[in-house]
Protein backbone atom coordinates (compact mmCIF):
# COMPACT_ATOMS: atom_id res chain seq x y z
CA UNK A 1 0.00 0.00 0.00
CA UNK A 2 1.23 3.41 -0.70
CA UNK A 3 1.33 6.40 1.74
CA UNK A 4 0.68 9.90 -0.22
CA UNK A 5 3.90 11.57 -0.76
CA UNK A 6 2.68 14.90 -0.17
CA UNK A 7 0.15 14.56 2.73
CA UNK A 8 1.18 10.83 4.28
CA UNK A 9 -2.55 10.03 3.88
CA UNK A 10 -2.36 5.81 3.20
CA UNK A 11 -3.80 5.24 -0.39
CA UNK A 12 -5.72 1.97 -0.38
CA UNK A 13 -8.11 1.92 -3.43
CA UNK A 14 -8.35 3.58 -6.53
CA UNK A 15 -10.52 6.10 -5.12
CA UNK A 16 -7.66 7.34 -3.11
CA UNK A 17 -6.06 8.52 -6.16
CA UNK A 18 -6.32 12.14 -8.46
CA UNK A 19 -8.55 10.52 -11.03
CA UNK A 20 -8.61 7.01 -9.90
CA UNK A 21 -4.80 7.19 -11.15
CA UNK A 22 -3.65 4.96 -9.39
CA UNK A 23 -0.01 5.45 -10.64
CA UNK A 24 0.22 8.48 -9.03
CA UNK A 25 2.43 9.01 -5.46
CA UNK A 26 -0.10 11.41 -4.10
CA UNK A 27 -3.45 11.11 -3.19
CA UNK A 28 -6.80 13.06 -4.49
CA UNK A 29 -6.73 15.77 -1.44
CA UNK A 30 -2.98 17.21 -2.97
CA UNK A 31 -4.08 16.88 -6.50
CA UNK A 32 -5.53 20.11 -8.04
CA UNK A 33 -8.90 19.78 -10.86
CA UNK A 34 -6.39 18.35 -13.35
CA UNK A 35 -4.84 16.02 -11.66
CA UNK A 36 -1.38 17.59 -10.78
CA UNK A 37 0.30 17.94 -7.45
CA UNK A 38 -0.79 20.90 -4.96
CA UNK A 39 2.16 23.52 -4.76
CA UNK A 40 3.69 23.52 -1.30
CA UNK A 41 2.03 27.38 -0.42
CA UNK A 42 -1.38 26.16 -2.40
CA UNK A 43 -0.79 22.13 0.16
CA UNK A 44 0.00 24.24 2.98
CA UNK A 45 -3.25 26.91 3.14
CA UNK A 46 -4.84 23.56 2.11
CA UNK A 47 -4.25 21.55 5.28
CA UNK A 48 -4.48 25.00 7.86
CA UNK A 49 -7.82 25.03 6.65
CA UNK A 50 -8.27 21.81 7.35
CA UNK A 51 -7.06 21.31 10.81
CA UNK A 52 -8.65 24.75 11.69
CA UNK A 53 -12.14 23.59 10.09
CA UNK A 54 -12.09 19.78 11.46
CA UNK A 55 -10.04 20.43 14.60
CA UNK A 56 -10.90 24.07 15.32
CA UNK A 57 -7.51 25.07 16.58
CA UNK A 58 -6.59 28.90 16.40
CA UNK A 59 -5.30 29.58 12.70
CA UNK A 60 -1.42 30.31 13.73
CA UNK A 61 -1.67 27.33 15.90
CA UNK A 62 -2.82 25.40 12.93
CA UNK A 63 -0.36 26.70 10.04
CA UNK A 64 2.81 25.58 12.21
CA UNK A 65 1.14 22.06 13.28
CA UNK A 66 0.83 21.88 8.95
CA UNK A 67 4.04 23.19 8.49
CA UNK A 68 5.47 20.35 10.70
CA UNK A 69 3.30 17.61 9.23
CA UNK A 70 4.59 18.44 5.83
CA UNK A 71 8.10 18.91 6.90
CA UNK A 72 8.37 14.93 7.92
CA UNK A 73 6.46 14.10 3.88
CA UNK A 74 8.90 13.35 1.21
CA UNK A 75 7.07 15.64 -1.43
CA UNK A 76 8.21 18.94 0.57
CA UNK A 77 11.74 18.15 1.47
CA UNK A 78 12.98 21.24 -0.57
CA UNK A 79 11.44 23.12 1.54
CA UNK A 80 12.61 22.99 4.73
CA UNK B 1 28.08 -8.77 3.23
CA UNK B 2 27.21 -5.02 3.51
CA UNK B 3 23.63 -6.05 2.75
CA UNK B 4 24.29 -8.43 5.20
CA UNK B 5 25.06 -5.96 7.75
CA UNK B 6 22.82 -3.49 6.76
CA UNK B 7 20.14 -5.63 7.16
CA UNK B 8 21.12 -7.00 10.79
CA UNK B 9 21.33 -3.18 11.99
CA UNK B 10 17.81 -2.43 10.77
CA UNK B 11 16.48 -5.33 12.50
CA UNK B 12 17.78 -3.98 15.44
CA UNK B 13 16.51 -0.95 14.72
CA UNK B 14 13.06 -1.97 15.04
CA UNK B 15 13.64 -4.22 17.76
CA UNK B 16 14.74 -0.82 19.64
CA UNK B 17 11.85 1.17 18.15
CA UNK B 18 9.14 -1.75 19.80
CA UNK B 19 10.78 -2.08 22.60
CA UNK B 20 10.85 1.51 23.10
CA UNK B 21 7.34 1.67 22.69
CA UNK B 22 6.65 -1.10 25.69
CA UNK B 23 8.89 1.04 27.80
CA UNK B 24 7.65 4.38 26.70
CA UNK B 25 4.05 3.53 27.43
CA UNK B 26 4.80 2.00 30.26
CA UNK B 27 6.74 4.69 32.32
CA UNK B 28 6.10 7.85 30.49
CA UNK B 29 7.25 9.82 27.57
CA UNK B 30 9.32 12.02 28.92
CA UNK B 31 10.41 9.98 32.09
CA UNK B 32 11.73 7.73 30.38
CA UNK B 33 15.49 6.81 30.27
CA UNK B 34 17.39 5.39 27.09
CA UNK B 35 19.12 2.91 29.63
CA UNK B 36 15.84 1.90 30.38
CA UNK B 37 14.93 1.25 26.90
CA UNK B 38 18.76 -0.52 26.81
CA UNK B 39 17.79 -2.56 29.36
CA UNK B 40 14.77 -3.59 28.22
CA UNK B 41 15.97 -4.79 24.74
CA UNK B 42 18.84 -6.55 25.36
CA UNK B 43 21.95 -4.72 23.72
CA UNK B 44 24.04 -1.92 25.19
CA UNK B 45 23.73 1.72 25.70
CA UNK B 46 25.90 2.53 23.30
CA UNK B 47 23.83 0.38 20.43
CA UNK B 48 20.84 2.76 21.44
CA UNK B 49 22.97 5.71 20.36
CA UNK B 50 24.61 4.36 17.45
CA UNK B 51 20.75 3.79 16.14
CA UNK B 52 19.71 7.18 18.04
CA UNK B 53 21.94 10.06 18.36
CA UNK B 54 19.88 11.50 21.17
CA UNK B 55 17.27 11.18 23.31
CA UNK B 56 15.33 13.34 21.35
CA UNK B 57 15.65 11.69 18.21
CA UNK B 58 14.45 8.42 19.40
CA UNK B 59 11.43 9.79 21.03
CA UNK B 60 10.74 11.69 18.19
CA UNK B 61 11.17 8.47 15.78
CA UNK B 62 9.45 6.01 17.96
CA UNK B 63 6.55 9.01 18.35
CA UNK B 64 6.23 9.29 14.39
CA UNK B 65 6.15 5.64 14.16
CA UNK B 66 3.39 4.71 16.45
CA UNK B 67 1.41 7.97 14.89
CA UNK B 68 2.02 6.77 11.10
CA UNK B 69 1.03 2.82 12.68
CA UNK B 70 -2.05 4.40 14.00
CA UNK B 71 -3.17 6.49 11.48
CA UNK B 72 -2.96 3.66 8.76
CA UNK B 73 -5.05 1.54 11.12
CA UNK B 74 -7.79 4.72 11.53
CA UNK B 75 -7.89 4.81 7.93
CA UNK B 76 -8.22 0.62 6.91
CA UNK B 77 -10.77 0.23 9.20
CA UNK B 78 -12.73 3.66 9.07
CA UNK B 79 -12.80 4.03 5.02
CA UNK B 80 -15.80 1.34 4.63
CA UNK B 81 -17.78 2.47 8.05
CA UNK B 82 -20.70 4.01 6.53
CA UNK B 83 -22.56 4.91 9.34
CA UNK B 84 -21.13 7.41 11.98
CA UNK B 85 -21.02 4.37 14.90
CA UNK B 86 -18.89 2.44 12.70
CA UNK B 87 -16.57 5.12 12.23
CA UNK B 88 -16.61 5.61 15.92
CA UNK B 89 -16.21 1.78 16.79
CA UNK B 90 -13.56 1.90 14.08
CA UNK B 91 -12.05 4.78 16.14
CA UNK B 92 -11.47 2.59 19.28
CA UNK B 93 -10.83 -0.47 17.86
CA UNK B 94 -7.63 1.29 16.04
CA UNK B 95 -6.76 3.26 19.28
CA UNK B 96 -6.98 -0.64 20.98
CA UNK B 97 -3.47 -1.84 20.15
CA UNK B 98 -1.57 1.61 21.34
CA UNK B 99 -3.41 2.46 23.74
CA UNK B 100 -1.35 2.59 26.75
CA UNK B 101 1.19 4.32 24.16
CA UNK B 102 -2.11 7.07 23.00
CA UNK B 103 -2.73 7.98 26.47
CA UNK B 104 1.12 9.11 27.14
CA UNK B 105 1.08 11.12 24.16
CA UNK B 106 -2.57 12.59 25.27
CA UNK B 107 -1.14 13.46 28.30
CA UNK B 108 1.91 14.46 27.71
CA UNK B 109 1.71 15.97 23.93
CA UNK B 110 2.28 19.76 25.28
CA UNK B 111 5.28 19.10 27.18
CA UNK B 112 6.98 17.40 23.95
CA UNK B 113 9.82 18.74 22.04
CA UNK B 114 8.67 20.84 19.12
CA UNK B 115 9.47 18.25 16.51
CA UNK B 116 6.58 15.62 18.15
CA UNK B 117 3.95 17.67 18.76
CA UNK B 118 2.07 17.43 15.47
CA UNK B 119 1.67 14.11 15.78
CA UNK B 120 -1.47 14.22 17.60
CA UNK B 121 -3.04 16.20 15.51
CA UNK B 122 -1.91 13.86 12.29
CA UNK B 123 -3.86 11.03 14.24
CA UNK B 124 -6.48 13.20 14.74
CA UNK B 125 -6.82 14.49 11.34
CA UNK B 126 -6.87 10.72 9.80
CA UNK B 127 -10.01 10.04 11.91
CA UNK B 128 -11.98 13.51 11.44
CA UNK B 129 -11.93 12.65 7.49
CA UNK B 130 -14.05 9.50 8.39
CA UNK B 131 -16.11 10.82 10.83
CA UNK B 132 -17.29 14.21 8.91
CA UNK B 133 -17.91 12.17 5.83
CA UNK B 134 -20.40 9.86 8.05
CA UNK B 135 -21.72 12.96 9.39
CA UNK B 136 -22.60 14.99 6.62
CA UNK B 137 -23.92 11.37 4.87
CA UNK B 138 -26.30 10.91 8.14
CA UNK B 139 -27.09 14.48 8.74
CA UNK B 140 -28.62 14.80 4.89
CA UNK B 141 -30.35 11.04 5.54
CA UNK B 142 -31.75 13.06 8.63
CA UNK B 143 -30.41 10.52 10.90
CA UNK B 144 -28.06 12.65 12.82
CA UNK B 145 -27.82 16.56 13.90
CA UNK B 146 -26.06 18.99 12.22
CA UNK B 147 -23.52 20.72 14.48
CA UNK B 148 -20.55 22.80 13.76
CA UNK B 149 -17.58 20.52 12.32
CA UNK B 150 -14.61 20.91 14.83
CA UNK B 151 -17.26 21.12 18.14
CA UNK B 152 -18.69 17.27 16.86
CA UNK B 153 -15.43 16.06 16.45
CA UNK B 154 -14.45 17.64 19.93
CA UNK B 155 -16.92 16.54 22.31
CA UNK B 156 -16.17 13.04 21.14
CA UNK B 157 -12.45 13.59 21.26
CA UNK B 158 -13.22 15.31 24.18
CA UNK B 159 -15.35 12.67 26.41
CA UNK B 160 -12.63 9.93 24.91
CA UNK B 161 -9.54 11.36 25.83
CA UNK B 162 -11.16 12.30 29.42
CA UNK B 163 -11.99 8.42 29.89
CA UNK B 164 -8.38 7.74 28.54
CA UNK B 165 -6.28 9.90 30.80
CA UNK B 166 -8.39 9.10 34.08
CA UNK B 167 -7.91 5.15 33.05
CA UNK B 168 -6.90 4.22 36.62
CA UNK B 169 -10.07 6.07 37.97
CA UNK B 170 -12.67 4.46 35.34
CA UNK B 171 -11.06 0.92 34.36
CA UNK B 172 -8.07 0.04 36.79
CA UNK B 173 -6.87 -2.75 35.86
CA UNK B 174 -8.25 -3.08 31.90
CA UNK B 175 -8.70 -1.45 28.78
CA UNK B 176 -10.97 1.25 29.29
CA UNK B 177 -11.61 1.24 26.02
CA UNK B 178 -12.68 -1.75 26.08
CA UNK B 179 -14.52 -1.42 29.17
CA UNK B 180 -16.49 1.65 28.33
CA UNK B 181 -16.11 2.32 24.59
CA UNK B 182 -19.23 0.97 23.97
CA UNK B 183 -21.17 3.38 26.09
CA UNK B 184 -19.59 6.31 25.09
CA UNK B 185 -20.04 5.83 21.36
CA UNK B 186 -24.13 5.18 22.62
CA UNK B 187 -23.99 7.88 24.74
CA UNK B 188 -22.54 10.35 21.89
CA UNK B 189 -25.03 8.60 19.28
CA UNK B 190 -27.82 9.62 21.69
CA UNK B 191 -26.69 13.41 22.07
CA UNK B 192 -26.76 13.82 18.50
CA UNK B 193 -29.88 12.25 17.35
CA UNK B 194 -32.72 14.72 16.13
Amino acid sequence: MKTCIACGMPMETAADYPQGNTEKDYCLYCAKLDGSMQSFEEKLEGLTNFIMKTQGLDQDAAWKTARKMMSTLPAWKGHF
Amino acid sequence: MGTQRQEQKNQTKRHLINVSIRVLAKNGLLRTKTSDIAKEGGVSHGTVFAHFPTREILLAEVIEEVGSRIASRLHELAVNGGSVREVLAAHLEGLLEYEAFYTRLVVENNLLPGRSQHTLIMIQSAISIHLNQAVEREVNLGTFRSFPTHLLFNTWIGLLHYYLVNADLFSPNESVLQRHGQTLINHFLSMASP
